[in-house]
């Protein structure tokens, strides 16, 4: 293994160590160096991956070994840049700091894990260390009274995903005579049955899922980020998210047959499910009106563009298209890439703004104005990043995403066109409305007047923010030069140059110029001139004397603040359009003073139902607690019941042995 | 369903090509008074009491007239013309009193006609063919503003003289003030005139605006524009109708010629 | 309605006045002499109560107790007065500071999340100048308030001091549409006060006027209502129907808006019938035709109906006057209930309509304009000859009620004449300031779309209301 890489372990562990013993500061330090190293180790081990090492470990004899393919290098370097400034940065949550920063690494180094393990038994062990880890970084922030139940939630479906990965594991471990490596199960992979390869695919889908926020697993997402702080979710965002994909690709296009019976049933399930999620997170997340919250649904719906992306992936593969095939593939990865960097961007913004406001609330407050410019460049790039504008990242990957689907029609069969197309058509509306989201979240949650003796935001966040989103900016600028680096990885996987027929000189094709094409690196030069434009406009006015008069309001002198669009009324359009799926309710309660007619104070409250909460969790959940009541039997503290327990279990043991 | 369209086109075209032909459709409308000083007898006041807003008061002695008459004050009520015992006032259909000056509200005796007086402002060149008002109410009894609203009726149809009313006052030419302007109103008038882009006017529509009339004046109110803002056209009348109002536009924009001096009517009956 | 006044002329002896009007038993008038300026409030029992109550009190000074809205009504918040105005012997000052409105708090968990909109003074198109404020979320509308009284004058001061004559003609300036209702109102409470009998052909010439200015309103009316509901044709029409008219009032009195005939007394001189007959045919053809398609029109009865419902009992308990009350189910009309000039002598057919919502409101206004052409049908026909003026002079320190049913619902004037002959207090009581009042409990919980329409449909004035 790199040497980089194994810095990057034990500094990680060494941070741990220092936060156990609540040295922060160094914790802090160590941490966030480890990161950085990782990056740099990461990045530098692309296009090959690193070679495998072995440990003298045995975990029920089954040697330990670490190896890094380079698409888990590609989405680990980028994920951890958003995690070194949340390590330094920490949580705004100072009494909590030791505890945030034991969950933090321990996730880390989960994540680390996951990403390097090659066999059954330390991926498992990785994985639940990486949700235990966020568990620990959510509890110990203390930020909010229902962190114990919302993490508690988190955990549960978590858990019920761990199942789903444990019995796949097992299905597969049974299919590769006993072995549960991932070599082991690389090679017996083309001889699983269609039906096995449709149980195992959608268990792991499960699996993963739970962690990515695909339906119904998103669930957890609002009450487990809005419990912790803008640093927790910049790292379940960023590296956790990206692990848990890197996992699912693994595990669905490697441990499973390319053709054949079922493949064609499993991709239109992922891409289905992936659509639908991706819908469905976006829709939430347009009408939050927390940063945490917003994002965090904004994180479900990227990783579900990204599993969209990767079940594009496997229906192409099972037509016999590998070039298009490997082009979806790369394309998540992008996606996911990118994500990492913006969405931790804007998470940091969210610290920011609750350092400087006591809130994470998305309100008009003027903090764009006070911030200073490099806050505004880092919140803006971010934001449009994920917003999908040109010429940043987001836009990149979400133009690569409709490009794939709509090359669909080389698809043979109308069952794999028509997934496709529809799947286009799904994700163009989630990305519109993303598109409303961010537009929501710099509009209403940074922008206004606000009051001028308001605190400011620090300048710590203002600099992190501001190096990400220039992060995001070379990225998509960039990207000629970056695509080289996964293009090993697409041979392998796929037998097909994709990422390098990805690029010609500087313009990024989807392998084909004939098709479409874009140029972020030329347009980093071009938009700045076409400002010239407007600025030598404003140049010239200030030749002309200039009048300034208040603001029309119909004549008197409105103050601002008050009649500033709110997130709600933002969002509320969307509600009324879609009520089929929110089913809004509006109370409103009047007091009256003592007559009737005489309105003394409204009381209000508008809500949104979710989906899955009602619908599958809730009767889940009384099942649950029905099972229990009547279980609940066996403990009926009756000394002469457990005797006749204990009486009928010997007369069975009896017939047992005695056949 | 009854067919709207259809309706409206059989109805034809009910738009008075007015001042350019046409009815003007103030037909037995009265207007202000006329003043003939020749028969006053002497001595006697009853006009001067028996006017509200106070348009008719006793001169020093030694002047033209025994009597000021303001038309800037009058409210059309024509009380004076009833009282007068020797027809000092008579009643008359002159209601086109826009005029740019406040002093020619005043009755004057010889017309030192200072009527050429062509503003070269070039009003005509920029905004002869389309003009842009913001109405603010500053107060009014609401007779300016039925008269106002009457403006875009199929009848008068202002558009047809390229002269319209707009929401805001970042649009605006104009800006068209009626009523005595009260203690509330006059906060958001002045931000209205101070929204305006120049090159922007003012024109006071009906007798609260010009002076205050039978409203203005105490607790609440004051007495019109003058002092409140630099006025273009008075237009004097309770309330005054909508072919006046389009005269006196008109006359801003130098498509017709003010035909009041002196309080009296130069250059023959309104057409 | 009710209203305070200085009898002695001094401040220390105000006596406050009830008036109660139920259906066609004569008008109760109730006196109240406080020896306090303080007075329990009655906006308890009636609600209505509750605006005339803050009236006083901003105007007079009276304190009323237990009042459960005591913010000043008259005057804007920020206004200040240094002293009652209506107060014998004071030369009030204002000053004037703007401030927001009171409106009630919000709370509960997304009390931030609601949207505050003040719109106002000024509007677009040529609008009377009013303050709205709206909580509203989106659409929906949580809370509305209308701050009126931007156009506050100070009439009722205006008119102390003055001749029962100049009476008349400053009452015709309080509202420019009403001008008949209110001078009317004015006169009949002079002759009431002098005990003097109007001659019978100016009573007659009385309801002409009337019911013409009753006719170019509700051509408004239906104009207007067309406009926000964007019936293009249809607002034109009302509109070039109200010009018409308006030129037959120019035929007939020498005003557009019937201004300058009436007189304590009678009139001042003959109107000019000629003609008006024909002149009035062929827009009552095209009238009936036009409303009747109104009627018709499913695009534009769909934007009506339902919207601002006025519930019979909130219309009741609120005061609710004229058209807005008839379509709410409550059945009071002065022209029949108390008939002045010669109502008494023309039956009078009062359309109720059970819905409460702007339907109703237009269907009630349909059926009185089909009836204003019968009215004057009847009044040219059965006009008497014979004089038009008497004369009238009030005694000192008498004092009259007049009343009129305007176009937007019931007027009254109650004149108070001092020592001299001349008017000690005015008070004013307009439909427009009752219906203003109800307004508000129909647009709560409603939406902003139907905003306009459901403003339209009420059809009320500001300077009526504000004075």
């Amino acid at each position: 293994m790199n040497a980089l890489l194994d810095a990057c372990f034990w500094l990680w562990i060494a941070a741990l160590i220092s936060a156990l013993v609540r040295w922060v500061n160094v914790a802090r330090v160590l941490g966030g160096i480890g990161a950085l190293v990782g990056v740099v180790g990461a990045l530098a081990a692309l296009p090959q991956g690193t070679v495998t090492s072995s440990f003298a470990l045995t975990l029920a004899d089954q040697r330990l070994a670490i190896h890094f393919s380079p698409e888990a290098l590609w989405l680990m370097g980028l994920g951890l840049i958003p995690a070194a400034f949340a390590i330094w940065l920490s949580t705004p949550a100072r009494s909590g700091r030791p505890g945030w920063l034991v969950g933090a690494l321990l996730s880390l180094l989960g994540a680390f894990g996951v990403y390097a393990v090659q066999d059954g038994y330390a991926f498992l062990i990785a994985w639940e260390l990486m949700s235990l880890g966020g568990a620990v970084m959510l509890l110990s922030e203390r930020l909010s009274g229902q962190a114990g139940t919302c993490s508690l939630f988190m955990l549960a479906l978590l858990e019920v995903g761990a199942v789903a990965l444990l019995l796949a594991l097992l299905l597969l471990g049974h299919h590769a005579a006993g072995t549960l490596s991932f070599a082991g199960f690389l090679a017996s992979a083309s001889s699983l049955s269609p039906a096995a390869r449709i149980w195992i695919g959608i268990l792991l889908l499960t699996g993963f899922g739970a962690k990515l926020g695909l339906l119904p697993f998103y669930e957890w997402f609002p009450g487990a980020y809005a419990s912790g702080s803008g640093a927790s979710g910049a790292l379940l965002s960023g590296v956790v998210l990206n692990a848990a994909f890197f996992a699912l690709s693994r595990g669905l296009v490697d441990w499973l047959p390319p053709a054949g019976g079922g493949s064609f049933f499993l991709g239109t399930v992922v891409t289905v499910v992936g659509v639908l999620s991706s819908i469905l997170s976006v829709l939430y997340a347009f009408q939050q009106d927390d940063w945490r919250r917003l994002l965090s649904f904004s994180s479900a719906e990227n990783a579900a563009i990204a599993v969209t992306a990767l079940g594009a992936s496997l229906i192409f593969r099972n037509d016999g298209q590998n070039a298009l095939a490997g082009l979806a593939w790369t394309v998540a990865m992008l996606h996911l890439g990118g994500h990492a960097l913006a969405k931790g961007g804007l998470f940091l913004c969210a610290d920011g703004v609750y350092t400087a406001g006591g809130a994470y609330r998305i309100a008009q407050n003027g903090w764009l104005r006070r911030a200073g410019v490099a806050f505004g460049i880092g919140a803006l790039f971010t934001a449009m990043s994920l917003a999908a504008m040109p010429p940043q990242i987001g836009f990149v990957t979400e133009w690569f995403t409709f490009q794939t689907l709509f090359q669909g029609f080389h698809l043979s069969t109308l069952g794999g066109r028509l997934t496709l197309a529809l799947a286009g058509a799904g994700i163009a509306l989630t990305a519109a409305v993303a598109f409303a989201t961010f537009v929501k979240l710099l509009g209403v949650g940074l922008l206004g007047a606000g009051e001028s003796s308001a605190p400011r935001i620090p300048r710590r966040y203002g600099l992190a923010t501001f190096l990400l989103g220039i992060a995001v900016l070379v990225l998509a600028a960039g990207m000629p030069i970056w695509l080289s680096g996964l293009d090993n990885a697409d041979f392998v996987q796929f037998g097909a140059h994709s990422a390098r027929a990805m690029t010609t000189d500087w313009i990024l094709v989807p392998l084909t110029n004939t098709f479409a094409f874009i140029s972020p690196s030329k347009l980093v030069i071009v938009m700045p001139l076409l400002a010239l434009i407007p600025l030598a406009l404003l140049l010239n006015l200030r030749r002309h004397g200039l009048r300034r008069a208040h603001t029309w309001y119909g004549g008197l002198r409105e103050n601002a603040q008050r009649a500033a669009t709110t997130s709600l009324t933002f969002a509320n359009a969307m509600r009324t359009f879609y009520s089929f799926i929110y089913r809004p309710t509006l109370d409103t309660a009047r007091e009256h003073r003592e007559v009737a007619y005489f309105i003394k104070r409204l009381e209000f409250d508008h809500d949104i139902a979710d989906v899955f909460g009602p619908l599958l969790f809730t009767p889940i959940r009384h099942g649950i607690w029905r099972l229990a009541r009547w279980l609940r039997a066996l403990q009926s503290g009756d000394l002469n019941f457990y005797l006749a327990l204990i009486g009928g279990l010997l007369v069975l043991i009896l017939a047992l042995t005695l056949r | 369903m009854p067919l709207w369209t259809l309706f409206g086109l059989k109805g034809g075209n009910a738009s008075t090509s007015w001042p350019r032909g046409g009815p003007d459709g103030q037909t037995g409308v009265l207007g202000m008074p006329r003043f003939h000083p020749e028969r006053c007898i002497e001595g006697c006041e009853r006009c001067a009491e028996a006017c509200l807003p106070h348009a008719i008061t006793v001169a020093e002695p030694g002047g033209p007239a025994k009597l000021n008459v303001d038309y800037g004050r009058c409210v059309n009520c024509q009380l004076c013309v009833e009282v007068c015992p020797a027809e000092a006032f008579t009643a008359s259909h002159d209601w086109a009193f826009g005029v740019r000056r406040r002093e020619d509200l005043l009755w004057a005796e010889a017309l030192a006609s200072s009527d050429a007086q062509a503003l070269k402002s070039g009003i005509r060149r920029v905004f002869g063919r389309s003009l842009h008002i913001r109405h603010v109410d500053a107060g009014s009894c609401n007779g300016c503003e039925t008269e106002l609203q009457a403006l875009n009726n199929p009848f008068y149809n202002l558009h047809r003289l390229g002269i319209f009313f707009t929401p805001s006052p970042r649009f605006a030419d104009l800006l068209l003030v009626t009523g005595p302007v009260t203690y509330a109103m006059r906060g958001p008038l002045k931000e209205a005139y101070e929204g305006m882009a120049d090159p922007r006017f003012v024109m006071a529509v009906g007798t609260c605006a010009v002076s205050g009339g039978t409203n203005g004046g105490g607790y609440a109110c004051g007495h019109g524009l003058d002092g409140e803002l630099p006025v273009d056209v008075y237009l004097p009348g309770c309330p005054p109708n909508p072919a006046a109002i389009i005269h006196a536009l008109l006359m801003l924009l130098e498509r017709q010629s003010q035909r009041i001096h002196g309080g009296q009517v130069v250059g023959g009956a309104p057409p | 309605m009710a209203y305070a006044w200085y009898p002695a002329g001094s401040r220390d002896a105000p006596e406050v006045r009830y008036v109660v009007h139920s259906g066609a038993a004569p008008l109760q008038i109730w006196r109240c002499r406080p020896r306090t300026p303080s007075l329990p409030s009655l906006a308890g029992i009636a609600p209505l109560l509750s605006w005339y109550e803050r009236e006083i009190t901003d105007l007079c000074g009276l304190h009323f107790e237990g009042a459960p809205q005591p913010e000043p009504l008259v005057l804007l918040p920020g206004a200040q007065l240094s002293a009652p105005p209506l107060e014998p012997g004071t030369e009030a000052v204002m000053r004037y500071t703007p401030m927001p409105p009171t409106m009630p708090e919000v709370s509960g968990r997304m009390a931030e999340d609601v949207q505050v909109l003040p719109w106002g003074p000024i509007r677009a198109d040529v609008f009377e100048s009013a303050q709205f404020d709206y909580y509203y979320i989106g659409e929906a509308i949580l809370h509305y308030h209308p701050q009126l009284f931007f156009k506050h004058r100070g009439m009722e001061k205006r008119f102390e001091g003055l001749t029962p004559e100049l009476g008349a003609i400053l009452a015709e300036r309080v509202s420019g549409v009403g001008s008949i209702a209110h001078s009317l109102a004015c006169c009949q409470a002079v002759e009431a006060a002098a005990g003097c009998a109007v001659p019978a052909r100016a009573r007659w010439v009385r309801v002409l006027l009337a019911e013409l200015e009753r006719l170019y309103n509700h051509f408004h009316y239906f104009g207007h209502l067309s406009h926000t509901t964007t019936l293009k044709v249809g607002d034109a029409e009302g509109k070039l129907l109200e010009e018409r008219v308006k030129q037959v009032n120019a035929m007939v009195t020498g005003h557009r808006l019937l201004r300058g005939l009436l007189i304590p007394g009678g009139l001042r001189r003959e109107p000019n019938l000629v003609g008006i007959s024909e002149a009035l045919r062929p827009i009552r053809e095209e009238a009936l035709r036009y409303t009747a398609m109104l009627e018709a029109t499913t695009t534009h009865l769909d934007r009506l109906i339902t919207t601002g419902v006025l519930p019979r009992r909130v219309a009741f308990d609120q005061g609710a006057t004229g058209p807005v009350e008839r379509a709410s189910g409550l059945d009071r009309d002065l022209r029949r209930d108390q008939p002045y000039a010669a109502y008494g002598e023309i039956p009078i057919q009062i359309t109720i309509k059970e819905a409460g919502d702007a339907h109703a409101r237009q269907q009630v206004r349909i059926a009185e304009t089909a009836q204003i052409f019968d009215i004057i049908d009847r009044v040219l026909n059965e006009m008497p000859e014979g004089p038009i003026r008497a004369r009238c002079d009030p005694p000192p320190s008498s004092e009259g009620l007049g009343w009129s049913e305007s176009p937007r619902g019931s007027l009254y004037y109650a004149a108070h004449v001092d020592h001299n002959g001349r008017l000690a207090r005015v008070k004013i009581k307009s439909p427009s300031f009752s219906n203003w009042r109800v307004f508000p409990y129909t647009v709560h919980d409603t939406n902003m779309m139907d905003y306009a329409i459901n403003e339209a449909s009420f059809g009320l004035t500001i300077a009526g209301a504000d004075r």
